[in-house]
């Protein structure tokens, strides 16, 4: 997928003026953030905390462990009858898949979620080769019909409304008409149902992979996942190296801390350990390749930036998120939005290539509250901006005024003469003053704060003068 | 050198991250542990599925429970099923002979029910735990519109992390020779569309749990 992320201010603003957009993503993220902390804390403060910890702890340990992990991994996987493939980078990725489905005379692929196979853009490159391929997850089914780009991780079309999506459908499809949301699915069913019986390769993500059993985990609501893993003669899973965890107990914790903080399940509907391919006299897929995939990964592992590999993908953070809430997953111009995504999409695809996303936070603080393995993401939006003043990529006007900050901030004296500036000027200025570019990026939008008529250090000095005394 | 080379070698050759984590410990369960007296076990699982809108129907014994699956099969001719050895009920491949209900090929996906025996359900969270192999089809449980589930109440355990202790204690290596694993939790469902739950999306839209037995 090509990388959009330096049009973040720009693609922010079209979101911003988009109220219908704003009141979808509030909605979804409200709910799903309300239905979190009942999951994750129903059981008491202490209890979900101490989860949350053990969470962090199994992923930090996998990551510590990370090569030799994956050697474990490997071994086990090979030894239940899966074959294990390395890609260093996208183009690894699609010309492995593309070998696979020659091998195996593939014309017809469906996929389950993969946010891998959008970073590499794996749909294109088979349809290139004349393979049809077809997303499964009703979202990402809607996603790609309508030729767009997911907008969250976890649930693709939160920018959609219902009846943009009944208007696609009878467009593209030719689905009698209906506002029923229940009808359009069982329409969608029908349509899915087939291309899953006509299917010869399955591809799908991965959620966890156990090093000591070799078990591909994966986790889907709807069926899909189990689908694509069962019915094609091939299954082929696309894994990023940062999957491998150590051990079944890691797991338990891990596969069910995700749809806590995810979509506020107690379990996902269908949670699955696939240890290999159908045996001689049962059902399921003939082959199942999985393909350990770098993309970048290894670049991150030895820097400070290591934590971010720890990501569950649960989509917490955007859920959590003033800035997603405001602007949805789009402006973020690549596969990952939200907290996460301002941290990855620069490390992954190139600082200068990202360089507003990680100024995209408020650093309030509550994305690193709700992860369920506590990845420190303020932390990290703080030392990109460092790397990227180092590297270069700060518009001047920015740093001039963090300048013209600091320098106030440090005086006393200068201070106490904004403050009263400011209390003169909240006085005498419209709520929104005509002020030169480029303060008028802040007035444009926003109401001047009312201050209060004396600052806090005349009151103090007043009282002190007065003789009170602090009590 | 091979990706796979390449990609090892320079995480081996990377500093360690977090190389001061204290070693694994005494893990405390998703699900805090009540309770797991037979009877409470039973009792949390059947209130755990039914908050996931799960059907759950207690049946005292194998006839009731038989009695009950006839009538959810209803006049449907075929059913996709397990291996009747695989469903703990005595009696039920009669029944349904009887009945003139005849087991379709496995991945015939016109058939509207489908059955099946669980390989252990979870009460902490009402799921079905369902392993393949010979005579257990994974497309029983997924092709259907209706998939009707038969658990006996000695199946239920407290929870995922109580159900792979057995594993491990057992050794892993039965584990691995389950080639797909599936915790089944409630219907399928979406909400993708406007935030709307709805089930049945490519999975069964319905989940009928037939309990047999008391404890």
């Amino acid at each position: 997928m090509d990388v959009k992320a330096r049009d973040f201010i720009p693609a922010a603003q079209v979101a911003l003026s988009d109220p219908a957009l704003r009141a979808a993503v509030k909605r979804a993220t409200d709910t799903a953030a309300k239905k979190r902390l009942a999951t994750m804390f129903w059981a008491g403060r202490a209890h979900g905390e101490a989860l949350r910890q053990q969470a962090a702890q199994a992923r930090r340990r996998a990551l510590r462990d990370l090569p030799a992990l994956l050697e474990q991994a490997e071994a086990a996987m090979t030894a239940n009858g899966i074959q294990v493939l390395w890609a260093a980078d996208g183009d690894e990725v699609r010309r492995l898949v593309l070998d696979i489905a020659a091998r195996h005379e593939v014309r017809r692929a469906v996929k389950s979620k993969s946010m891998i196979s959008e970073e590499v853009a794996l749909n294109h490159a088979l349809q290139a080769h004349d393979i049809d391929v077809l997303e499964t997850d009703l979202g990402e089914f809607i996603v790609q019909l309508s030729g767009e780009t997911p907008s969250h991780i976890v649930t693709p079309v939160i920018h959609k409304s219902k009846e943009t999506i009944r208007d696609l459908f009878v467009r593209e499809l030719d689905m009698p008409p209906t506002d029923d949301a229940e009808a359009m699915t069982q329409f969608a069913r029908g349509h899915l149902r087939r291309a899953f019986l006509e299917a010869d390769m399955g591809i799908s993500g991965g959620n966890f992979i156990i090093a000591e059993t070799g078990a591909l985990c994966l986790v889907t609501n709807e069926g899909n996942g189990r689908m694509v893993t069962s019915l094609p003669r091939v299954h082929v899973a696309l894994v990023g190296i940062e999957k491998v965890i150590a051990t079944v107990e890691d797991y338990a914790t891990l596969t069910q801390i995700l749809p806590r903080s995810s979509t506020g399940q107690t379990m996902t509907v269908y949670t699955q350990m696939i240890h290999g391919p159908r045996a001689a006299d049962e059902d399921g897929p003939e082959h199942v390749y999985v393909i350990l995939v770098d993309n970048g990964r290894s670049d991150i592992y030895p820097t400070d930036y290591a934590e971010a590999l720890a990501c569950i993908r649960c989509g917490a953070c955007l859920n959590a998120c003033p800035v997603y809430e405001a602007t949805g997953g789009h402006a973020y111009g690549w596969v990952y939005s939200g907290p996460i995504g301002a941290v990855i999409t620069p490390l992954l695809t190139g600082l200068e290539n990202a360089s507003p996303l990680p100024h995209a936070s408020s650093l309030c603080g509550l994305c690193k509250e709700v992860c369920p393995v506590d990845i420190d993401l303020p932390r990290m939006l703080l030392d990109l901006r460092r790397d990227l003043d180092e590297a270069g990529h700060t518009p001047p006007v920015w740093k001039w005024g963090i300048r013209g900050w600091a320098m106030v901030a440090r005086s006393p004296r200068l201070f106490g003469l904004a403050a009263r500036a400011a209390g003169l000027g909240g006085r005498f200025l419209p709520p929104r003053p005509p002020l030169p570019p480029p303060l008028n990026g802040w007035t444009r939008t926003r109401d001047l704060p009312e201050f209060a008529p004396k600052s806090f250090r005349q009151l103090w000095a007043e009282r002190q003068k007065a003789g009170k005394r602090d009590d | 050198m091979t990706s796979r080379e390449t990609i090892l070698s320079k995480l081996h050759a990377a500093r360690q991250p977090f190389a001061g984590l204290p070693p694994a410990g005494d893990m405390i369960p998703v699900v805090p542990a009540e309770d797991t007296g037979p009877a409470a076990l039973r009792a949390r699982f059947i209130a755990a599925a039914e908050a996931l809108s799960c059907t759950v129907t207690a049946c005292p014994d194998a006839d009731a429970a038989i009695r009950h699956i006839l009538g959810l099969v209803g006049t449907d001719s075929t059913i996709l099923s397990w291996d009747l050895k695989h469903v703990p009920l005595p009696g039920l491949g009669a029944a349904l002979a009887g009945a003139g209900i005849a087991i379709a090929a496995a991945g015939d996906a016109s058939v509207r029910a489908g059955l099946t025996g669980v390989d252990a359900a979870l009460a902490a969270t009402g799921s079905l735990l369902l392993a393949s192999g010979p005579g257990k089809p994974r497309g029983a449980s997924l092709l259907p519109e209706v998939h009707i589930a038969v658990v006996a109440a000695g199946q239920i355990v407290p929870d995922l992390e109580t159900w792979l202790a057995a594993q491990r204690a057992a050794g892993l290596e039965h584990l691995r020779q389950l080639n797909s694993v599936v915790m089944i939790s409630g219907p399928s469902r979406t909400a993708d569309i406007a935030m709307e739950t709805v089930m049945g999306v490519h999975g069964p839209g319905a989940l009928q749990i037939v309990l047999v037995g008391e404890s």
